[in-house]
Parts: C-alpha cells; sequence; structure tokens
C-alpha cells in the first residue's frame, strides 16, 4: 500500500506540474493581457500601457516570464497579484477560512441530511414520501443558485429583516467584541448563503444514495437478513451501505475542488468573500499570478479528491487490492 | 436484459407506470411546443416599445407577461425550448458516452491504462472550464451552436467517468464477471456485456442530472457572452437577464424557471423509471 | 446515526435565525456611515493609484486620508482661479504668468502628528512627474516644469506656457502624501507595504483598519483643523454584485452608495419609495456613445469602405431615436448628450440642443450616398453589397447590452444590418486598440477638465482609435488650452463640440447622471459630482 501511496504522490507532483505549464501558456494565448482593459476604460494611451507593461514584466519574452514564476513557486512565492497589488499567497490565505467554512457546511449537510434522506427514499420506494422527496430536491435543483439566493434575501433579509443580506461580518462589530458576538455573527451571515447551495445540490447526493440503495436492497442476501428478522436499521447499516456508498464516496472526492471554488454566483450574490468570485474574476481581469495561484490550488484539491476516494474504496471493499 | 431493448416496447413498458406517463407526457408537449409552437407566437426578437410596454405583468396580449425590452416572455419560453433542449440533450449524451467509456477502461484495465486516465481527468478538473470558452471565444467571434453543445460535452465528462470506474472497483470481483472471464471472454465483452449494464444506475442518474446541469450552466455561459448569443433565446440566458428584476418582476425569471423545472423533474422521473426497466438484476 | 443530525442543524439553525436579529440590532451605530461599492480600496494613496489601481474605490478612500492643495468650486469649472477653496494651501498667488505660489496652512497636521511641510508636496509633485513611477498623472500634469519649497510653508509652481488651467493642474490630481513615510522608489508595482497596511494622511479621516474583500474601516479625525467631522466612523463596504449592493440598502446594513444600479429603474423606484432611504441625482462623468472606425479594419492606410463617409454616419445618427434609448434605459436620469460632453463638463451650459430623430433626412443622405433599400428585404445596398456592420461592446456592460439591442432593433427598421458582438472584457478592449471594429460601443469617464476631449478627438490623441482627424478642431482644442482667460476658452471647447457633432464620428447616445442613495439618517449629507464623498467630512444627523 505505501509503495502505492508513493508512487500515487509521484504521480500527483507530475500532474501538478503539467497543469501549471498547460495554463500558464494557455493563458498567454488567449487575447487579451491583465492591462488590456485600461486604455479603453481609462483612456490611457498605448505608450502608457506599454510603459505599464514593462514594469510589471509583461513585456518579456514568455518562457522568461514562466521561468520567472516557476523559480517563485519553487520558493514558496506565488507572485503579487495585479489587480488586488497584493501577494496572491496572501490573498488566498485571506479568502480560505470563508470559503472552506462555507463549503464545509455546505458539504456536512449535503453528506448528512442528503445520504439520510436517500436511504428514507429508497426504503419507501413508490410510496408518496418517495415521489414527494423526488419532487421537492429537484425543484431545488433546477433553481439557478442566484435565483434563490436573491430571492430569499428579498424575502429575509429585506423584507423581514430577520438575517443579514450579504457579506460575512457586519463591519459595525467591533473587533474586540465577546467571540460568542463575533460567532454569532458569523453564523447570522451563514445561513442564507448555505440554505442557497444545500437546496440546489443536495438532490445529486440524494439520488445518487436512493439509486445505488435501490439496486442493492431487492438482491438475496438483504432480503435474507430481513427474513432473519433483522431490525431494518442493522440490515442497512451493515449490508446495504457498503455498496450504495461507493457512487457517494466518488461524489465526495469530486466535490473536494468544488469546496475551495465555491459557487460563484453564491457568493457573488451574497458578498461572500471567497475563493470562488477570486478565482472566476482572476479569469475577466487575466491577473496572471492570481490565475495561476488558484489554478494550483483546485489542482492539488483535485489530486487529493482522487487520492482520497481511491483509499477509501480499498478501505470499504477489501478486494480491491492498489498494488 | 441489456441495453439492445426495442425503444417501442421500453415506451410501452414506461407508459404503464404513472409517474413515467405523466413524465413522457410533458416532455411531448415541451417538444411539441418548441417545434410548432413559433409560428403563432410573436417574434421573440422584437421589442414593439421599449418605453411603454416593457415589465409588463402577465395580462392579455401577453399571457407571460413581457421582459425589460418590451419582448414577449411567452414567445421567448417557446423559442427557447427549441434550442435549451437541444443542447442539454445532445451535450449530456456526448458526456455520458464518453465518462461511461472512460470509466470502463479505466476502471477494468487498471493499472498505468488506469493511472494515465485518471490523471488525465485530474489536469482537466484543475483546468477552469471558463476559460477555455473564453479562448475559443477569441478564435470564433461567437461560438457557433454545435460548438457550443460539443464543447459542453466534452469537459462535463470527467465525473461520470469517475463514477462508472467506482462501480467497475467495486463490481470486478462480483461472480458474473469473474464467472465471464474464467469462460474466457474477451475483455471488451465483459466490459460491455456484463459490467456496463450493472453501471445503468448511476450513468441514469448522472445523465438526467446533467440535462438540469447544462440548461443552468448555459444561463451562466450566457450572462458571460458564450451561450446563446442575443437576441435569441434561451431559458437560462432569460433567467440571468431577469436577475437585476428578480423581484420586481418575478414574471420574467419565473416562467423560464418553470420551464426548466418541468424539464428537469420529467427528465428524472423518466430516467428513474429507465432505470428500473433495464436493471439487470431483476428477474 | 445519521437522523439525528438534522435534528440538531435545524435547531443550531432556528437558534442563529432568533438570536442573530437581536445581536445585530444592538451593534448599530447611530454616529457611523457605511457606504457600500463595488470594489474594495486596495491602494487608496496618491501617486499610486495608476494602471489597474486606477480605481473610484482606491480615490473615494484616498479622499478621506489625503487632503488635496485646493478644491474645486461648486460648479466645477476648472478655469477660474479666484473661486477654487482653499483646503490644505491656506492661500495662493501669482508670481508671474507662469508661476503659482501656495502657502500651506500651518495647522496641517499628519496623522502622526508630525506637520505637513512643503517637502511632502514637493516630494509628491517629483513622484507624480516621474513617467515611470506615475504614467498617468506624469501625463496629466506635463505643462508643470518645477515645484521647489521655499522655506517649511511655501511651494512654487512653474509652468511651461500660460494658460487658464493652471490652477486646476496643479491642485486637482494628487495630494501631497507624507515624505518622512513613503520610499521614493515605491511605485504601483513595487508597493511599499508598511504604508499601505496602515497609511498616514493629514485628512479628515483616518486608517483604522481593512476587512479584505469585505470592508475598510475609518475615523474621523479629531484634530482635524477644518473641524472634526461629526461622523465618527466611516465604512467603505464592498459588494460586487449590483443586486447584493441593493439589498444592502434596503435592509438597512448599509446607508449610501454611489451610483444605484441602474438598469433597471426598478431599483432606484424601491429605494426612493424605502422610508428610510432617499435618492439624489447628481451629474455624472460618464458618457457613452458609438464611435465609427474610419480605417479599414485590417488595414488602417485604408479609408473604412462604409464608414469613411460622413452621409452614412450622419444617417445612422439620424436614424436612431436617441431620446427614446435614454429614456427607456435611463428614465430621468440620463440626457441625449450634444457632442462628447458628459453632464459633469462645465462646458455643458450653452450647447444646443442634440438633433432629434429624422428617418426620412436619414434615407436622404444614405440615397445621396448610394445606398439603395432592396427589394426583396429592404436592406440597404450599394452596388450588390448590403450595409452591414458589426457592433462591439464588452459583456460586462449591462447598459451597453441592452442599448446595443435597441439599436439593431431600430437600424434594422432602416434597413440598416447591424451584427452585436458582445466580446469578453480583454478581447474587446485589444480589438478597440488595433482598430479591428466598425463600430465600437465606448464609454468613457470624463475628468472634471474639458482637456481630457483631445486624448479622444484630436488627430494625434492618445486614445483616438477610430482615427478621427479633423486640422480645425485640432486647432480650436491648441487655442482653447493655451486661452488665458476662463470664458473665451469655454467659447473655443464649446465651438470644438459642435464641429465634431456636425462630422459625427461617433453617434453620442448618454450622457448620465449618479444615483446616489443616502439614509434619511443624515439630515445635511453634501455630495459632490467630481468626487462623491469628499465632504463627507460635513455630513451630520
Amino acid at each position: 500500500m505505501s509503495r502505492w501511496l508513493l508512487g500515487r504522490l509521484l504521480q500527483a507532483v507530475v500532474t501538478l506540474v503539467l497543469v501549471a505549464v498547460l495554463l500558464f501558456f494557455l493563458m498567454r494565448l488567449a487575447p487579451g493581457d491583465p492591462l488590456s482593459r485600461l486604455g479603453a476604460d481609462q483612456q490611457m494611451s498605448a505608450l502608457e500601457i506599454e510603459r505599464l507593461r514593462e514594469r510589471y514584466g509583461l513585456d518579456q519574452p514568455i518562457l522568461r516570464q514562466f521561468f520567472v514564476w516557476a523559480g517563485g513557486v519553487a520558493r514558496g512565492d506565488l507572485g503579487v497579484s495585479i489587480e488586488y497589488a497584493r501577494p496572491v499567497t496572501s490573498l488566498i490565505a485571506e479568502r480560505l477560512p470563508a470559503t472552506l467554512l462555507l463549503g464545509g457546511i455546505v458539504l456536512l449537510v449535503n453528506f448528512t441530511l442528503g445520504l439520510w434522506l436517500g436511504s428514507v427514499q429508497a426504503v419507501r420506494h413508490g410510496t408518496a414520501a418517495d415521489r414527494w422527496l423526488t419532487a421537492v430536491s429537484l425543484a431545488g435543483y433546477a433553481m439557478p443558485s442566484f435565483w434563490l439566493g436573491l430571492v430569499l434575501a428579498a424575502l429575509v433579509a429585506v423584507h423581514w429583516r430577520l438575517l443579514p443580506a450579504a457579506g460575512m461580518h457586519n463591519p459595525l462589530l467591533p473587533p474586540d467584541a465577546p467571540v460568542w458576538r463575533l460567532a454569532l455573527d458569523v453564523g447570522a451571515h451563514l445561513v442564507l448563503p448555505v440554505l442557497t447551495l444545500v437546496t440546489v445540490s443536495i438532490a445529486s447526493v440524494i439520488r445518487y444514495q436512493r439509486r445505488a440503495l435501490l439496486e442493492v436492497l431487492p438482491l438475496p442476501y438483504i432480503v435474507a437478513a430481513r427474513a432473519k428478522g433483522l431490525p431494518e436499521s442493522l440490515v442497512l447499516r451493515r449490508h446495504a451501505w457498503r455498496n450504495a456508498l461507493f457512487p457517494v464516496l466518488t461524489l465526495a472526492g469530486l466535490w473536494l475542488p468544488i469546496l475551495a471554488t465555491g459557487s460563484v454566483f453564491v457568493e457573488a450574490v451574497f458578498a461572500w468573500p471567497g475563493l470562488g468570485s477570486l478565482a472566476a474574476g482572476a479569469v475577466g481581469s487575466r491577473d496572471y499570478p492570481l490565475l495561476m495561484g488558484t489554478a494550483l490550488l483546485v489542482s492539488a484539491l483535485v489530486v487529493l479528491g482522487g487520492l482520497l476516494t481511491d483509499v477509501a474504496y480499498a478501505v470499504l471493499d477489501p478486494r480491491i487490492r492498489w498494488a | 436484459m441489456g441495453l439492445t431493448e426495442l425503444p417501442g416496447s421500453l415506451i410501452a413498458g414506461l407508459w404503464r407506470q404513472p409517474s413515467a406517463r405523466a413524465a413522457l407526457v410533458t416532455l411531448g408537449i415541451i417538444t411539441a411546443m418548441a417545434i410548432a409552437g413559433p409560428p403563432f407566437l410573436p417574434d421573440p426578437a422584437a421589442q414593439p416599445d421599449v418605453v411603454g410596454q416593457a415589465l409588463l405583468p402577465p395580462g392579455a396580449g401577453h399571457p407571460f407577461g413581457t421582459d425589460q425590452l418590451s419582448r414577449d416572455v411567452l414567445a421567448r419560453v417557446v423559442g427557447g425550448a427549441r434550442i435549451s433542449l437541444a443542447v442539454a440533450g445532445l451535450a449530456v449524451l456526448v458526456s455520458v458516452t464518453i465518462g461511461a467509456g472512460v470509466g470502463l477502461v479505466a476502471g477494468y484495465l487498471g493499472g498505468a491504462v488506469d493511472a494515465a486516465l485518471m490523471r488525465l481527468v485530474e489536469a482537466a478538473l484543475a483546468i477552469p472550464r471558463l476559460f477555455i470558452l473564453l479562448l475559443l471565444l477569441a478564435v470564433w467571434d461567437h461560438i457557433p451552436l454545435a460548438a457550443l453543445i460539443l464543447i459542453l460535452g466534452t469537459t462535463g465528462w470527467f465525473g461520470t467517468s469517475r463514477l462508472v470506474r467506482g462501480e467497475v472497483l467495486r463490481l470486478r470481483h462480483e461472480a458474473f464477471v469473474t464467472g465471464a472471464e474464467a469462460l474466457g471472454a474477451r475483455r471488451a465483452r465483459v466490459m460491455f456485456r456484463h459490467l456496463l449494464p450493472n453501471t445503468t444506475g448511476p450513468l441514469l442518474v448522472a445523465a438526467t442530472l446533467g440535462v438540469g446541469d447544462v440548461i443552468l450552466l448555459e444561463a451562466g455561459l450566457s450572462f458571460l457572452g458564450l451561450g446563446i448569443q442575443p437576441p435569441r433565446p434561451s431559458w437560462g440566458g432569460m433567467i440571468f437577464d431577469a436577475k437585476a428584476v428578480l423581484v420586481t418582476a418575478p414574471w420574467t425569471s419565473i416562467f423560464p424557471g418553470l420551464a426548466i423545472l418541468a424539464t428537469v423533474l420529467a427528465v428524472n422521473v423518466l430516467g428513474d423509471a429507465l432505470s428500473g426497466a433495464v436493471d439487470p438484476r431483476k428477474s | 446515526m445519521t437522523s439525528a443530525i438534522p435534528g440538531f442543524a435545524v435547531r443550531l439553525a432556528a437558534c442563529v435565525c432568533v438570536l442573530a436579529p437581536r445581536v445585530a440590532a444592538q451593534a448599530g451605530d447611530p454616529d457611523a456611515l457605511v457606504i457600500v461599492t463595488g470594489q474594495q480600496a486596495a491602494m487608496p494613496i496618491p501617486t499610486f493609484t495608476e494602471g489597474p489601481q486606477n480605481l473610484t474605490a482606491n480615490l473615494d478612500v484616498s479622499d478621506q486620508l489625503f487632503l488635496r492643495l485646493a478644491e474645486l468650486p461648486p460648479d466645477l469649472v476648472t478655469t477660474d482661479e479666484r473661486r477654487f477653496v482653499p483646503v490644505l494651501a491656506r492661500s495662493w498667488s501669482r508670481r508671474d504668468s507662469l508661476t503659482l505660489v501656495f502657502e500651506l496652512d500651518p495647522r496641517a497636521r499628519w496623522h502622526d502628528g508630525h506637520p505637513v511641510i512643503a517637502r511632502d508636496v514637493v516630494f509628491t509633485f517629483e513622484r507624480a512627474r516621474d513617467a515611470k513611477i506615475a504614467p498617468k498623472l506624469a501625463g496629466l500634469i506635463r505643462h508643470i516644469v518645477s515645484v521647489t519649497a521655499e522655506g517649511e510653508r511655501r511651494v512654487v509652481v512653474r509652468f511651461d506656457r500660460v494658460y487658464a488651467e493652471q490652477l486646476y493642474d496643479a491642485t486637482y490630481n494628487l495630494a501631497p502624501i507624507p515624505s518622512h513615510l513613503v520610499p521614493a522608489d515605491a511605485s504601483v508595482t513595487n508597493p511599499p507595504r508598511d504604508f499601505l497596511a496602515r497609511p498616514i494622511g493629514d485628512g479628515p479621516y483616518r486608517w483604522v483598519r481593512s476587512v479584505p474583500g469585505q470592508f475598510v474601516e475609518l475615523a474621523a479625525n479629531p484634530d482635524f483643523f477644518l473641524g472634526a467631522p461629526k461622523i465618527r466612523r466611516l465604512f467603505f463596504r464592498t459588494a460586487a454584485d449590483p443586486e447584493a449592493r441593493v439589498n444592502l440598502l434596503l435592509s438597512g446594513e448599509a446607508d449610501a452608495t454611489d451610483n444605484i444600479p441602474a438598469p433597471p429603474l426598478s431599483n432606484i423606484e424601491r429605494i426612493d419609495a424605502a422610508p428610510g432611504l432617499r435618492a439624489v441625482s447628481l451629474p455624472s462623468p460618464i458618457l457613452g456613445y458609438l464611435l465609427f472606425n474610419q480605417h479599414d479594419r485590417t488595414d488602417r492606410g485604408k479609408p473604412h469602405p462604409i464608414l469613411a463617409d460622413a452621409n452614412v454616419r450622419r444617417a445612422i445618427g439620424l436614424a436612431l431615436d436617441r431620446r427614446q434609448i435614454v429614456q427607456a434605459v435611463f428614465g430621468r436620469h440620463a440626457d441625449v448628450p450634444y457632442g462628447p460632453v458628459s453632464q459633469l463638463l462645465w462646458i455643458r451650459r450653452g450647447l444646443p440642443a442634440p438633433p432629434a430623430q429624422d428617418t426620412v433626412r436619414a434615407r436622404q443622405l444614405l440615397a445621396k450616398s448610394g445606398w439603395f433599400p432592396r427589394a426583396e428585404d429592404g436592406v440597404m445596398a450599394r452596388d450588390g453589397r448590403p450595409l452591414e456592420l458589426g457592433l462591439n461592446y464588452p459583456l460586462t456592460s449591462e447598459i451597453r447590452k441592452q442599448i446595443a439591442l435597441q439599436v439593431q432593433e431600430q437600424l434594422r427598421r432602416m434597413g440598416i444590418l447591424i451584427n452585436l458582438q458582445r466580446l469578453d472584457g480583454p478581447v474587446w478592449a485589444e480589438r478597440r486598440s488595433r482598430g479591428d471594429f466598425d463600430i465600437d460601443f465606448s464609454s468613457a469617464t470624463q475628468d472634471p477638465t474639458p482637456s481630457g476631449l483631445t486624448q479622444s478627438w484630436s488627430c494625434t490623441g492618445g486614445t483616438n482609435v477610430a482615427g478621427y482627424c479633423d486640422p480645425s478642431v485640432d486647432s480650436l482644442f491648441d487655442r482653447a488650452i493655451t486661452s488665458p482667460s476662463g470664458p473665451a476658452a469655454g467659447r473655443l471647447w464649446q465651438e470644438a463640440v459642435r464641429r465634431i457633432e456636425a462630422d459625427q464620428p461617433a453617434v453620442f447616445i448618454y450622457a448620465t447622471m449618479f444615483v446616489y442613495a443616502v439614509s434619511r439618517r443624515f439630515g445635511k449629507a453634501p455630495l459632490r459630482a467630481e468626487s462623491s464623498w469628499l465632504h463627507v467630512r460635513e455630513w451630520s444627523r
């Protein structure tokens, strides 16, 4: 197992390097650079923009720019964002807690509530409860996230004034306020974005779990266990779940990078200071250092997700052996 | 029982289940509207009176109201049906096919093939899809519909491949697989004749959820100028256009939203019924 | 196992929902002002707001931290020296027609206690005139040849020519920064980390903290020599999404914004109707226009096959009902401009009304140039070639997207085919600067000085991407810039604008107003068109 793990880590490094190289040159291929818009937005003349390009090092040959950047990465320096004028590592570090908080809670709710509802639907397959849960969960899935977010904000925050409309902190709360008040403040700001994200994404967990269980439940050994008089929960837990968990585990591994880049639309309409809007904005403004930094982060998370899933497969089913 | 069942008897089988029947009828109505509706409705691109008739609530003359540019919402919902359904359906077809194929091969063959394919998938997942689309936008001034479908399909199969691979890993030690191998079946036969039918469960969920995904994805892309070009309507694009008047003119987003909801529900219920129908374990 | 978790989560959420509003209510503060904007101020320091950092957000915060030598009069006339308002400079006088002498107010102090001295002003000007540090600023104050200190409080500024806007050039574009705290070689690409973390200025507000991606907090400077501000805490809160900004205003979490996102007009109506808010309109520096490319798209040496013809350009202008477009998109919060003049420019007063739609005349002009409607579809054609043009606009602009659709529809009825090219921001900008467009939907943010017009409308203008060139306009520009008399300069500018309008190198579609939202809590809330929050120091309840 450990030799395999080492091999996977090596492969991970190779993948990351390939992604970095590919993305670096792909980005330069796309027309426009970080300073292109200055001519139109601020009426800067071509000459002035050229001067600025020199200052940012954007006039250097591409290969030289790549080695400068790569050398920085090797030292742990991801460069300086052109749009935010701050080191990329700081920017990412600042936004990571907010992202992990929102993404983590959504993941937790989805994979607990979702698994539970999926099993309920499978056990009560064909009943009214099954049909209603399908309808409700898919109704949520079919809503665009920004639409639901704005509707919730309009109703709960603007009309009823129950919760904040946007942001992560109340700026008026002084930073030396007691911890429980600060925590409650963040908690209040979390409710609507979490509700929005869970509503639009929980259906996938529910449906995969339901389908997986439905395939397992009619199997002879399950029927036999029931016939033996074993309680339903034991039947499910001991026998059915092990097989049904595979699709769900794959889903969880795939969601790890989404945890980081989040839902751009929900971050936007709730002004949530997460990495998703940071990364998406970097594409639009061609902020090369920031783009590369976030891409590397996502890459690492994708690879990690895949690794964890494969390990989980082996744990769940001993017949799966990684040489 | 495999996937070579004749469509006719399949539909007949589905028709017998009430929920599947409702789904088929819904999809039929939407398709009929998409094909036969437009001639009876005003031009979805016409802006008769931008000052006086913009954002009219549903009423006489405009059963679904008008949008910010005084365009008839009903005409746009019907007009958008064709495009939204075509794009979603075809893109999902492409992505499910590729994803199933890659997942089967990687999961069954294992070893270096699995490693290479999965690292490729991981690299592809790390590259922002948005970015690829922006790049292509530089090549074409606006992305032609066929290219859009192809791109959505070829960038949407990664998750499906991992799901299928997971199932294959779980199943390859089952008796029906080892038995076939012992009988000397070729690897391709084992993959497509024995393993594939047993992965239809998650595959169908992926496909049916994928339809909703693509329609909504197209909404975000339209906002970025990468989806359907204005003034051609699309459901997702309509909801995005209505973002600023969500609260004050809800009809501009509710009607296309209901259309999306109906499609997503119908497709998923059908997929459910289909899984039940093709499950090889049913006797 | 799992069935317990949903119950727990529901109870937790319910607790939060119930307690949070009470916590929120306690955290209100009547002496605080929360302004919500679209971007965060990352570098709010004069001479660092260059290139990508030349953002309204940076300028807004910078205006609170740093004082200018003098401010524009309320009517924004840039040429009358006697009516500028003294701020950091207590007074100024003329030594001769090329030299201005400023006396700094001796009460002015940096937030760390050091007095503001002439050396600080000289230091700032040296940085601003260095094109390697501040390329844009250096271009704007290129007529200043030397800035020297005479003693602790006197600054002498010398110009290279006589012109009416000398005082404007010396005071509007930059506010002095502390020479004892900022390294001389720092620039936007080499930022001074320590100073950025805690900027020290001399203005009515001092820096408290910045929470990345969320807000910047400032506190009133109690020792401010022009009177301590009554608003004790000032916040600039960031919400990039326009709907999020509107929601924050309506929920009471924000007190003001500088530009209510509109379209749709319903946002302005909702804010005006809200009991705690009111909407205030001010002239904005925004000008939107359809720019015609006069060169061939692929070969800049050749004239554009269709648009080099003035008749076609005028016909397109006359074919459009600009009044209807402006009214549909902006309601009463914008006008159709005459020539390239936004509502902010003082030369606007006295210009005639822009020509109204005249489709008959438009057709006549087209016919004069040989364009006639085709029999089969009514599309204008000449020698078998249809009158078809591309219209480029950036996809981030909702306003331009809506107007472009209306323009396309209106011109279609005229028989002119417009292909909409909705482009990603940098791609749009690149094509624009390369001259690869037929019609470009441009939007300019103008400075209060009319001399900014030369950038886009003089033959050698730095941002003149369309190749418009009229030597008579250029000579009018020169005479206006060098005119020593304000009123005479104004007349010359207006004559130049009239020529431009007649040549029709562009169809000028909208000159907007900014509609501000301000909480009714503030009884006294003066706003400034050239720099929104400049006078927050005078706000009170």
